[in-house]
Parts: C-alpha cells; sequence; structure tokens
C-alpha cells in the first residue's frame, strides 16, 4: 500500500539542521540559537519525565524530526508491537515533521543487540524489510524514511547491491530515502563501491532527507583500513564533496548533522550546519541559473 | 544458503556469546569474523553507557574500571529484551548481589536497588495526579473502600543498608558524611518519587511506609490500615493527595479486599 504524504511532513525545510542530544538540552534553551530544525533519537523521549519536557520547550521553536534506532525493520521474526506503539506515542506528543528508521535489525530471539546491525541483502531481507515498512507506515498513519545502513562485514548470501535494496524497499512500500552520505562513502570505501554511482542510482523523488557525520578510520591487523561510522568528528572533506553531488542530483533536501560521540559545544555543530547551507544554497542557486 | 532468521541467530551468538562457528560460514569469503568485533564493541559500549547513566553512585563507589567489568558480565548474562535502553538494567541489582567480586561491600546491591527506583521514576510516564476534587465525591460511608492507584514514578523500598544516606554523601561528593554513616544501623524504608521539583528519596517510619505500600498495592484505605497497625492516618494521606502520589482511584465492591493493580492499571 502507498499511505498518503501528510501535510505535517512539511514542516521539517529543505535546510540544515542538527542532532538534539542531552548535553544540549540547557544550552539549547538558554541561548535560542537559529537553528532550522532539530532531529532526536526517538529512542531517547520514551516515557516522561525531564528529556520530554525539554523537547517540548524546544519543539515550540524548532521543528523536530524523530530518527529511531531500535525498531529493528529487517528482524526475522517481526517488530515489536510494543516498541512501535512507543513510537508512536512519542510522535503522538511531539508532531514531528519526519519520521525514520534504518535498513538494519538488531532485535532476535527477544534480545536487543544494541547497534544497527547488517542485513544479508537477499529477496527474503527484501521482502521482510518491506513488509515491515508497511506495517510501521499503517501504524503510525504516515509516511518514513529508511536510511541505507554503514557496513563492516559482507555475507555470501548477498545477492542484491544495496543501492537496488534500498530502490526497492521505496518502490514497494512508498516510502521515502533517508540519504546518509557518510553511509555510503564508508561502505564505498570498506567494500570498493563507487560512491558517486550509488548517489547517481538513487530516484530524486523518493529522496527526503541527508545525513551527513564525521566518521573514523581503522587499521585492521591484515595491513588493510576499515572506515567506521562512529559520528565522532567533523564531517570530511570526501564526505562534503559528495554531498554536492548529492545536492545536484536531488535539489535542496532537509539535511542533518550528526554527531554522536566526543559530543563538541554546540557552536561547533551550528558552524558545521551552517557550512551544509551554504551548499545547498549554491545548489539552489545553480538550480535557478539552469531554469533562467 | 541460510535464511534470514539462522543468519540472525548466528549473529546473537556470535556478537552475545563471542561463538562465531556458526556465522563464519555466512560471512563473505574476504571478511573473517573478527570484523564483526567493531559490532561487539558497540554493543557493550551502548549497553556500558546506558548502566553507568542508571547506576552513576553505584559506579563511584567501586570504580570506573569495576564497573565496567561488572557490566560486561552483566550484559553477558542478561541483554536487553527490548530496544528501550531507559529501561535496561533492572536485575542489576540482584546480580551485583551475586557478584562474588564485589562480595566485600555488602550495600552495593542495595545502593543499585535504589538508583534503579530513582531512574524508573526519573523515566515515569507523564501521568497527571489525582484530581482530589473528585475524591469529595464520595460518600462518607464509601470512603473505607477507596482504592488508589500509585503515579508511575512512585517506588516503596525495604532495604538493609542506609543507602539513601550512602547515595546523598555520594552524590554530594560529601566523604565526610559517608565516613560517619553507620552501615549496621538497619533496615530502611524508603519512599522513590518524582515530583515538580525532581527526584525525592525519603525515609518513612515502618507504618507509614506499610500503610503507603498497601495502598500503592491497590488495598482499600480500610484493609491498608488493618494490616499497617491502626493509627491516626488523615495526616499522611493528605500529604499523598496533595503530592500527586495517586493518579486514581476506584471503589472496591463492598467486602472485598481492593482490586490488582496489574489488572487495573
Amino acid at each position: 500500500m502507498r499511505p498518503p504524504n501528510i501535510s505535517g511532513t512539511s514542516l521539517i525545510p529543505e535546510k540544515a539542521g542538527i542532532g538534539l542530544r542531552f548535553q544540549h538540552h540547557q544550552v539549547m534553551l538558554d541561548t535560542r540559537p537559529d537553528v532550522a530544525w532539530m532531529e532526536v533519537h526517538t529512542e531517547n523521549y520514551m516515557g516522561g519525565g525531564t528529556p520530554l519536557r525539554y523537547l517540548d520547550a524546544i519543539r515550540r521553536d524548532t521543528p523536530i524530526s524523530l530518527h529511531g534506532v531500535g525498531l529493528s525493520l529487517g528482524s526475522a521474526e517481526g517488530i515489536d508491537p510494543a516498541h512501535l506503539e512507543r513510537i508512536r506515542m512519542v510522535a503522538e506528543r511531539i508532531e514531528p515533521g519526519l519520521m525514520s528508521e534504518h535498513i538494519a535489525w538488531n532485535v532476535v530471539g527477544g534480545t536487543y543487540l544494541a547497534d544497527l546491525l547488517p542485513l544479508p541483502m537477499t529477496e527474503e531481507a527484501l521482502e521482510v524489510v518491506c513488509r515491515h515498512v508497511d506495517q510501521t507506515q499503517t501504524y503510525l498513519k504516515r509516511r518514513i524514511l529508511v536510511e541505507n545502513p554503514s557496513i563492516y562485514v559482507a555475507f555470501g548470501s548477498s545477492i542484491i547491491p544495496e543501492w537496488e535494496f534500498m530502490i526497492a524497499v521505496a518502490a514497494s512500500t512508498g516510502c521515502g530515502i533517508l540519504c546518509d552520505v557518510n553511509n555510503i562513502c564508508v561502505n564505498a570505501h570498506n567494500h570498493g563501491w563507487d560512491a558517486s554511482a550509488y548517489i547517481a542510482a538513487l530516484p530524486s523523488e523518493a529522496v527526503g532527507e541527508i545525513h551527513l557525520a564525521g566518521h573514523s578510520i581503522k587499521a585492521l591487523s591484515d595491513g588493510s583500513t576499515l572506515r567506521v561510522d562512529d559520528h565522532g568528528s567533523r564531517v570530511s572533506e570526501e564526505v562534503w564533496r559528495l554531498y554536492q553531488e548529492a545536492l545536484a542530483r536531488f535539489g535542496a533536501v532537509p539535511t542533518l548533522i550528526e554527531w554522536d560521540n566526543e559530543i563538541p559545544p554546540l557552536e561547533v555543530l551550528l558552524q558545521e550546519a551552517d557550512h551544509a547551507a551554504g551548499f545547498i544554497a549554491s545548489a539552489e542557486g545553480a538550480r535557478h541559473a539552469d531554469a533562467a | 544458503m541460510p535464511t534470514l532468521l539462522e543468519l540472525q541467530t548466528a549473529m546473537q551468538a556470535s556478537l552475545v556469546h563471542r561463538d562465531n562457528e556458526a556465522v563464519s560460514a555466512m560471512l563473505a569469503r574476504h571478511i573473517t569474523p573478527d570484523r564483526l568485533d567493531i559490532y561487539r564493541n558497540t554493543i557493550v559500549h551502548s549497553l556500558t553507557k546506558a548502566l553507568r547513566l542508571s547506576f552513576p553512585v553505584t559506579e563511584r563507589l567501586v570504580g570506573e574500571e569495576f564497573f565496567e567489568g561488572a557490566a560486561q558480565f552483566f550484559i553477558a548474562e542478561h541483554p536487553p529484551r527490548e530496544a528501550w535502553l531507559d529501561r535496561f538494567g533492572d536485575e542489576f541489582s540482584d546480580f551485583l548481589r551475586s557478584f562474588p567480586q564485589a562480595k566485600s561491600i555488602v550495600y552495593l546491591g542495595d545502593v543499585a536497588e535504589l538508583e534503579w527506583a530513582v531512574n524508573g521514576a526519573l523515566h515515569a510516564a507523564d501521568v497527571a495526579q489525582l484530581d482530589v476534587a473528585a475524591l469529595g465525591a464520595v460518600k462518607p460511608e464509601d470512603q473505607s473502600r477507596i482504592c488508589f492507584v500509585a503515579h508511575p514514578s512512585v517506588s516503596l523500598l525495604r532495604l538493609a543498608y542506609p543507602v539513601d544516606a550512602i547515595w546523598r554523601a555520594v552524590l554530594a561528593r560529601d566523604d565526610e558524611a559517608l565516613g560517619k554513616i553507620d552501615i549496621e544501623s538497619g533496615l530502611v524504608n524508603l519512599l522513590v518519587e518524582r515530583r515538580e521539583t525532581g527526584i525525592e528519596v525519603e525515609r518513612l517510619d515502618e507504618q507509614s511506609w506499610l500503610f503507603l505500600s498497601n495502598l500503592c498495592a491497590g488495598q482499600p484505605i480500610e484493609a491498608a490500615l488493618d494490616t499497617a497497625g491502626h493509627f491516626d492516618c488523615s495526616v499522611v494521606l493528605a500529604e499523598h493527595l496533595a503530592l500527586g502520589r495517586f493518579c486514581r482511584f476506584e471503589l472496591a465492591a463492598p467486602g472485598t479486599s481492593g482490586f490488582s493493580n496489574s489488572t487495573a492499571a
């Protein structure tokens, strides 16, 4: 089924926003910086108490996107209805402009493995993910975006290229794509893909958001290196270049700066968002020039 | 070719129990199982961080390194059952009580139990407190049959050591106060709750604690008083209501012993 695009989606502007983390709750309220929009991890605002109060207050001035990490769209055993209901309750209270999840899994045998784990790129996994995206969109009564993963292993059974997997999920369920440019960069290095070709393959009309973040380079014992998507530094030059390619292809898209480890002062995140905003403005300028 | 469930079960065996046998055969030929360390490390890091946030005083009592070690054992034995890490750690106090390496700190499990109640109060759902005006509408002859439903932030603990004093001293980094605590001073009856102003941990006398415990378990006022030993409950009841310790009430059918909160909540 293809759920309707709800009007709430337009609440997130096609501008640069930043990920809101607990460290910045108070400074957000004290300084009220000019931020186009913010995104939070849905799981950090379940239940009640202080975190939700901060989010309620920040929400008054700033559109919020809810980004889930625990729904486990790729679980063979199905998604947890209790978790889906908790997500719905956060959404009911916060009225987010966008909601998103990952092409990943983390629940099996009643255990939550607290990371975004890789799926084999198989027909079975594709069918499972599509079923769960359908279920989620039906339950939440809105369209969601799904994010392309960062991956450190490969499975022998994988036969579908990851970008085709993403395209198929969007085509089958009507969901949007959250294009994480850093993840594409990381995977291209780790698996020998062409990052530009990946971006070029994605359908523009499906891409509803872009993520940018820093990654690190880890030396492995066999002398090779692995890119690790640790969200612990500034966006790399290479990812900024790929981001410009993405903007040229997709047009202005809401873009998020993510930072989860060794979180810097809010100013640093605002600087990174400003940098992204500059690229969005140039991309828009180029489009207008083309049109004229 | 493995099914998705077989692959996910094999990944779990590797990531939680370090058993790579099944998963090795599923990885592409050029990938060695040590690549899975990245996921394993992230999982342990995230879960340890979640425990650290919920048990800061426990961590300060044993030190960072010991805490991380204990967390690793705990995570392997009691991995989270749901993707809501604010609720991860309910078995940590019992785990610490039976953790041989922590045996010398006899009160450690009790401290963790108090911290778990504090954590529960911090993250409890936002529920409106009982409308006291509605209570006024109950006819005087029916008042003994009033059963309350406790606010989700309220918990009542009976612990063997004076861990409220320990908790306060450690949080205040007051070593002098910590040194003065008499560990063998006996049982404490505690009330933990979230108020408008923040989290409160209060020590109650035996009767008040029993009375409130009975009420929170859904007993009608009269039955709750019977087991608590009769005392003038009007002052404490007024305080419970004023501070929002209940979120609603029902009337028990005449002659019954109230309802069970597990079905009525």
